[in-house]
């Protein structure tokens, strides 16, 4: 497999005193979609804050590209190449399509690059042109998540963080949406995905982790991790 | 009434709303970004209006006598000293106390305006009289009738215009204004997005505290005169406009100050004519009671800001 491109090195993080993480270790292939997989209060989203620097990892140390992000501040943690699809999708609800889109690209101060990388993504998500002037909170659930994918990859990011996509979305929208990660990937776009939904996550990813409690206790190939007693016991058990 | 008496009222109610809007933007602005009342608002711009008259003395003793280079000077420098005030509030004071109580920041604001206006009566030269505010828009005037139109007067009510216009075009069209607006509505999200949150904070702050210095020198150029405790009352009327409107919403904000100024002007003419003998110093007290009336009416303000969509 390629270099690693994202390495997250025992991180403890967590809120108050309390660590939620414990000696997370991870790595993270350029190019490959990675997931993270783990029920509720396993520590998922709290990695990906720990990540963009929004929860300050108490030890250890989160390697990108060569550099350490344990310490920056989140607005230069973005500006290395990393975006993020938010849990719960987050749009800026009384901003319209455009400028939330326009919200995705912030730090790129070229306005042809930005302007071609709405129509690509108008090109993803049709129903996004159609309501480009319509503010974000109006529209449907499906239609908020496409606008936070696409705002996700306005910022043309090498690694993209996506917290839980599935999370509130009818089954057939959980399908189009995970359609869509994959093709993402294959724009060259190194993925890191957090999700609950097993089965249509391995079927996507190349490598995983199962998370549970703070602590990593599985890692492998998508295939393994299928097969793989742990991951059940993380679930199921 | 007659007429000139009447239009007398209307100009000066639109003068008095145009700094409520003023001030109440600010509160607006602040609220919005941040979730706070900075309560030390109206001394800042009692501050913004002290530093525009010792740049006015200061350049008199520097022999610099155009009216014009005056006034552009003592705009420029209280503007921008009251900027810096505010951002360095922020930073210091708002800022650090963001993880505490709201009630903690409302608290040391509001002290905060106790030092400055302190420190202006006891350190500014005889700083507890009033002081003579000079007299620098020219003093030519039109009649139509028994109608008079003020040049001093109407240069400030388009100079109060052009700034709220101005600050309007910052927030909906500027790449600026796009970042402070995605702060107000969600400021972890925006974090996620690469925006600066502290640098948006500080020059939202700055930009609210500008405006009150603007206010400030509005207020001295029209009443030619100034003293350590002018920011009191405008900054609490500054702030019910900005409530009665619906904090958070600028629009709001700018008609809540027109709105208040309105209700003074109608206090001050229909308390005498219904009361005979009752005193026109009672509009305050009319215009405040009325908002009392009203919040209990409409608590959320003139434009309701939803509170599911602030997460």
């Amino acid at each position: 497999m390629s270099a690693t491109l994202l390495s997250v090195e025992n991180v403890y993080a967590g809120y108050d005193k309390a660590d939620v993480l414990q000696d997370v270790s991870l790595a993270v292939a350029a190019g490959s979609i990675t997931c993270i997989l783990g029920s509720n209060g396993s520590g998922k989203s709290t990695l990906i804050r720990a990540i963009l620097g929004l929860t300050k990892p108490r030890r250890g140390r989160v390697l990108f590209d060569g550099a350490d992000l344990v310490g920056m501040p989140t607005h230069r943690i973005v500006g290395t190449g990393i975006a993020c699809i938010p849990e719960g999708r987050k749009v800026f609800p009384k901003l319209s399509v455009l400028e939330n889109l326009q919200l995705g690209a912030y730090q790129e101060g070229d306005q042809g690059k930005i302007a071609r990388r709405i129509e690509q993504v108008f090109g993803i998500f049709p129903r996004l042109a159609e309501r480009s002037a319509q503010l974000a909170g109006t529209m449907s659930g499906g239609e908020q998540a496409m606008l936070s994918i696409g705002r996700g990859m306005m910022g043309e990011p090498k690694l993209l963080l996506i917290d839980e996509p599935s999370l509130g979305l009818s089954p057939r929208l959980v399908k189009e949406n995970f359609a869509v990660i994959r093709r993402i990937n294959e724009l060259g776009i190194t993925v890191l995905l957090v999700e609950q939904n097993v089965h249509q996550t391995l079927a996507i990813a190349h490598h995983g982790y199962v998370l549970s409690q703070g602590r990593v206790v599985a890692s492998g190939t998508a295939r393994e991790l299928a097969e793989n007693a742990e991951v059940r016991a993380a679930y199921f058990g | 009434m007659t007429l000139g008496l009447l239009s007398q009222y209307v100009f000066n109610g639109l003068m008095l709303g145009m700094i409520y809007a003023m001030v109440a933007v600010g509160f607006t602005l602040f609220f919005g970004v941040l979730d706070v009342i900075k309560f030390s608002h109206g001394d800042v711009l009692m501050v913004g209006a002290f530093t525009g008259l010792a740049t006015y003395l200061g350049l008199q003793a520097l022999g610099v006598d155009s009216p014009l280079v005056q006034l552009l000077v003592m705009t420029v420098v209280a503007a921008l000293a009251m900027g810096l005030l505010g951002a360095l509030i922020a930073k210091y004071l708002v800022l650090p106390l963001r993880l505490a109580p709201p009630l903690n920041t409302l608290l040391i604001t509001l002290m905060l305006g106790s030092v400055l206006r302190e420190a202006v009566r006891l350190f500014y030269p005889q700083g507890s009289n009033p002081k003579p505010f000079p007299r620098l828009l020219p003093a030519d005037f039109v009649s139509f009738g028994a109608f008079t139109l003020r040049a001093d007067s109407m240069i400030l009510l388009l100079a109060g215009l052009a700034a709220i216009v101005a600050v309007h075009l910052l927030i909906t069209r500027t790449k600026l204004g796009l970042a402070i607006r995605a702060v107000a509505q969600d400021a972890e999200t925006a974090r996620i997005m690469g925006i600066n949150f502290e640098f948006i904070v500080l020059l939202t702050f700055a930009i609210g505290s500008g405006m009150a210095a603007l206010g400030g020198l509005m207020n001295g150029l029209y009443y030619n005169e100034i003293n350590f405790g002018m920011g009191l009352l405008l900054g609490v009327i500054g702030f019910s406009a900005a409530v009665i409107g619906g904090l958070g919403n600028i629009y709001g904000a700018i008609l809540g100050g027109f709105l208040f100024s309105a209700l003074q002007s109608i206090g001050a003419v229909a308390l005498p004519a219904l009361f005979p003998g009752t005193s026109t110093a009672y509009k305050d007290v009319f215009a405040f009671a009325v908002v009392i009336i009203f919040m209990a009416w409409r608590p959320t303000g003139l434009i309701a800001e939803k509170k599911s969509e602030r997460v």
